[in-house]
């Protein structure tokens, strides 16, 4: 049970923020030292108002007493109510008076018409008695009653009554003043501890949205080193730490861009050297195997020797052979079709081409215009879909595959679906399998973007989209 | 917030309750105000005056033994009656209100003439039934006479009493004057013993007391007697008189008269007597205030008597 309330109340406590705790932590000191002090200072009164009460209540009854004797005994009832009277006068506190004969018959009181019959009976005094004093509670008061005989109980008895109230009135308005000091006090507090938590908490707050900055990449801000505390320091050390992450950031991005600008360059470097192995192949190599047929046809024509004529034929076909396997080399390395003609016809003739390699059903769909695309788009994109018809056929086991290539105003998208058996596609590039991440590091190279959706039995669909960027449109313009 | 504010209330609640621990000894309700019961008087006592020749706690403490003597003896309850001035006393006689009186010698003087006060005994001091009237003064005082005194304080007793008012009164009309002149002030004591203390104090410069009292207030206070002195003694006056009311039945007359006399003779008497400074009581007859009459008729306005 005290266990739980400990569990709760410190999780109020560690839930609520920095400003609270210090707001409380104020208000929980003022008030703990106000009601301390209010408590003593009421407690102390009260006791030395109580024994005042009686002192004076003793005093008062006594020289009373002292001094009716002698109207007591001269049966001079004029005087004696008189001093009666000067005594509640004299003092304010004394709620009654009243004196008794020798035989308890009461002589004169301040009570005016009637007497209560319970006081007349509530406190005595023995003659030999110097005073007796009781407290009486009446409705709304307390009475310090004392009585004094008088001239030895010979002339009679004084009681007299002195009420609290009006001491009990001056204590309350007393403990009033305390508790409006103290919330004076304790408002004063709030105001002072709510400035210092500001103070306190404004480094924090600063830190914490500076903090969400550079998250998101933003080195630039810096804090105002407030005070020269703690939070300073901490300012500060921050300060260092996000110059430090700045510069360490823009060493990145230039290596990055480094990276960047080489891989651009060895895949151009490829692609250039595809085309020159491709162009070669086709310009030297072909022609030379084309004149090595056509000579061998000469042979073939002017020899009358059937042995060698048929040497001469199967040689011719050889040639003819090598020629084919040059061609398709050459159509795979780079296809001419793709510079001459643009991505559409580069892919009618790949798919036509893969379609009958693996006798697979491809559905193509091409939306991307007359106009041609950048260069550099049309060869991403022509090899990311070359790669994934390829790997398609060589792990998907599908029956169909689909390829989608779209020009969607500013981007070119291209989506290859299979209905293979589809794989958990993990993105760590593996030094045996690069890919799926070429694929990926084209599109980016061109700030696009490459997501492969695929689940162990159910397909796989890679999907890229790039960005046709205003300069390289206007370049093409202006190359047509 | 709102826990703050709770908090705050209850911290300033809790100060505001500490309140007196007291357990009153009784419960009483001082608005419930009834009628006072009549004191009920089981049996008609014996009143006893005395007039106030000295304070009213002296007077008790010193006749409280005749009081208690004369109760034993009559088997009666007495009551010992007081009053500031000798008139009052006076009146409570005529009144029958009082049965039997300790009165100054003027006051039975006036009692005899104006409703028939009847003596009924005497107290003997020093052997005899007279007394005197001093004239103190200061014991560093350079006064010898009363015509020193002139334009000084002068203390009276009583307006009405013998020694304290009626004799300095005389001595000051010898000098063809009246006391409202000759002195610069005079007020009244109203108990011989007050005037004696008012000189002795230096309150006063001068002033007229009972022989008797004078007398017995020096052997009580033994260091008056260092700061007081007498300067003119009076010739002798008839002493004051125990009286009776004169519509007292005759019979307690006499019982009572038997008893004082018979005083001296009962061990517990004797104590009650030497209580008061007298011998004994004895007869004494009228005739024995001739002198104090012829003294007072000559100054009959100062009594301001019908
Ligand atoms: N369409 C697909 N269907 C099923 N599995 C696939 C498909 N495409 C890729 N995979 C799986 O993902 C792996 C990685 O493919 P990736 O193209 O990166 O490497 P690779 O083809 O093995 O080697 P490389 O392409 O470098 O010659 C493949 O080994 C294959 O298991
Ligand atoms: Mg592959």
């Amino acid at each position: 049970m005290s266990q739980n309330l400990l569990h709760r109340f410190w999780n109020i406590i560690s839930s609520v923020s920095v400003r609270a705790k210090i707001l409380g932590m104020a208000l929980m000191l003022i008030l703990l030292l106000g009601a301390g002090v209010t408590w003593q200072v009421l407690h102390s009164l009260t006791y030395i108002v109580q024994s005042q009460l009686e002192n004076e209540s003793i005093t008062s009854a006594r020289d009373l007493a002292a001094r009716a004797a002698d109207p007591i005994l001269l049966n001079d009832l004029v005087r004696l109510q008189r001093l009666l009277v000067e005594t509640q006068q004299n003092n304010p506190d004394v709620r009654y008076a009243f004196i008794l004969d020798k035989n308890g018959d009461i002589l004169v009181h301040t009570f005016g018409a009637g007497f209560p019959p319970d006081l007349l009976t509530a406190n005595d005094a023995g003659s030999s008695e110097h005073h007796h004093t009781i407290i009486l509670q009446t409705n709304n008061e307390l009475i310090w009653d004392t009585a004094v005989p008088i001239f030895n109980e010979r002339a009679g008895t004084v009681r007299l009554g002195l009420s609290d109230a009006r001491l009990r009135n001056a204590v309350q308005s007393l403990t009033i003043q305390l508790a409006l000091m103290i919330a004076f006090v304790s408002a004063l507090g709030i105001l002072v501890a709510t400035f210092l938590t500001f103070l306190l908490t404004r480094p924090v707050r600063e830190l914490v949205s500076a903090t969400q900055a550079v998250a998101k990449g933003d080195f630039s801000p810096r804090l105002a080193r407030w005070a020269d505390d703690e939070f300073g320091d901490l300012a500060e050390a921050f300060n260092a730490m996000t110059t430090e992450l700045g510069n360490t950031n823009e060493i990145r991005q230039e290596r990055e861009e480094l990276r960047r600008q080489l891989l651009e360059k060895v895949i151009a470097t490829q692609e250039d050297e595809r085309r020159r192995i491709a162009r070669e192949l086709h310009d030297s190599t072909s022609q030379n195997l084309t004149s090595l047929m056509v000579g061998l046809k000469n042979l073939q024509d002017s020899c009358s020797e059937p042995n060698i004529e048929n040497q001469a034929e199967s040689l011719r076909r050889v040639a003819a052979q090598t020629l084919e396997e040059v061609h398709d080399i050459s159509m795979r390395l780079r296809p001419r079709i793709l510079d001459d003609l643009g991505l559409a016809a580069a892919m009618e003739q790949l798919t036509r081409e893969w379609q009958a390699r693996h006798k697979l059903p491809v559905d193509l769909v091409i939306h991307i215009g007359q106009e041609r695309l950048p260069g550099e788009i049309e060869t991403a994109i022509y090899r990311i879909v070359q790669e994934s018809l390829t790997n398609a056929a060589r792990y998907s086991g599908a029956r169909s595959v689909s390829v989608l290539v779209e020009r969607r105003g500013e981007q070119v998208i291209a989506i290859v679906e299979d209905d293979g058996r589809g794989f958990a596609p993990s993105l760590s590039p593996n030094e045996r399998h690069l890919g799926l991440a070429g694929m990926r590091e084209r599109a980016e190279l061109l700030d696009g973007k490459l997501t492969i959706e695929s689940w162990p039995g159910a397909g796989t669909s890679i999907h890229v989209q790039i960005p046709i960027s205003a300069s390289s449109l206007e370049e093409i313009k202006g190359n047509l | 917030m709102r826990n703050i504010l709770l908090f705050i209330s209850l911290f300033l609640l809790s100060a505001c309750m500490v309140t007196p621990n007291i357990q009153p000894s009784a419960k009483v309700d001082l608005t419930d105000l009834q009628p006072l019961p009549t004191p009920s008087i089981s049996e008609t006592p014996l009143r006893v005056a005395v007039a106030a020749v000295i304070s009213p706690k002296g007077t008790v403490e010193s006749y409280s033994g005749l009081v208690n003597y004369l109760g034993e003896k009559t088997g009666r309850p007495v009551e010992l009656v007081q009053r500031r001035t000798y008139m009052e006393v006076n009146d409570l006689l005529e009144t029958s209100e009082v049965d039997l009186a300790f009165v100054c010698t003027s006051a039975y003087i006036a009692g005899q003439r104006d409703f028939g006060m009847e003596l009924l005994a005497a107290p003997q001091v020093d052997g005899g039934t007279v007394y005197y009237s001093y004239l103190i003064v200061p014991m560093e005082s350079q006064v010898r006479s009363m015509a020193h005194l002139k334009g000084k304080v002068f203390a009276l007793t009583d307006p009405i009493s013998l020694t304290g008012r009626a004799y300095p009164t005389t001595l000051v009309t010898q000098l063809g004057a009246t006391p409202e002149t000759f002195f610069k002030r005079t007020f009244f004591t109203y108990s011989h013993d007050e005037a004696i203390y008012a000189v002795a104090n230096g309150l006063a410069d001068g002033a007229g007391v009972d022989s008797l009292i004078y007398d017995y207030a020096l052997s009580r206070d033994p260091a008056l007697s260092g700061k007081v002195k007498i300067i003119h003694i009076s010739p002798s006056f008839g002493i004051p008189p125990v009286v009776v009311n004169p519509n007292l039945r005759p019979q307690i007359k006499i019982e009572l008269q038997n008893l004082l006399l018979d005083m001296s003779n009962d061990p517990v008497g004797r104590d009650a007597l030497t209580a008061i400074g007298v011998e004994k009581f004895v007869i004494i007859n009228d005739s024995s205030y001739e002198s104090v009459r012829s003294l007072l008729d000559g100054i009959p306005l100062l009594f301001g008597l019908p």
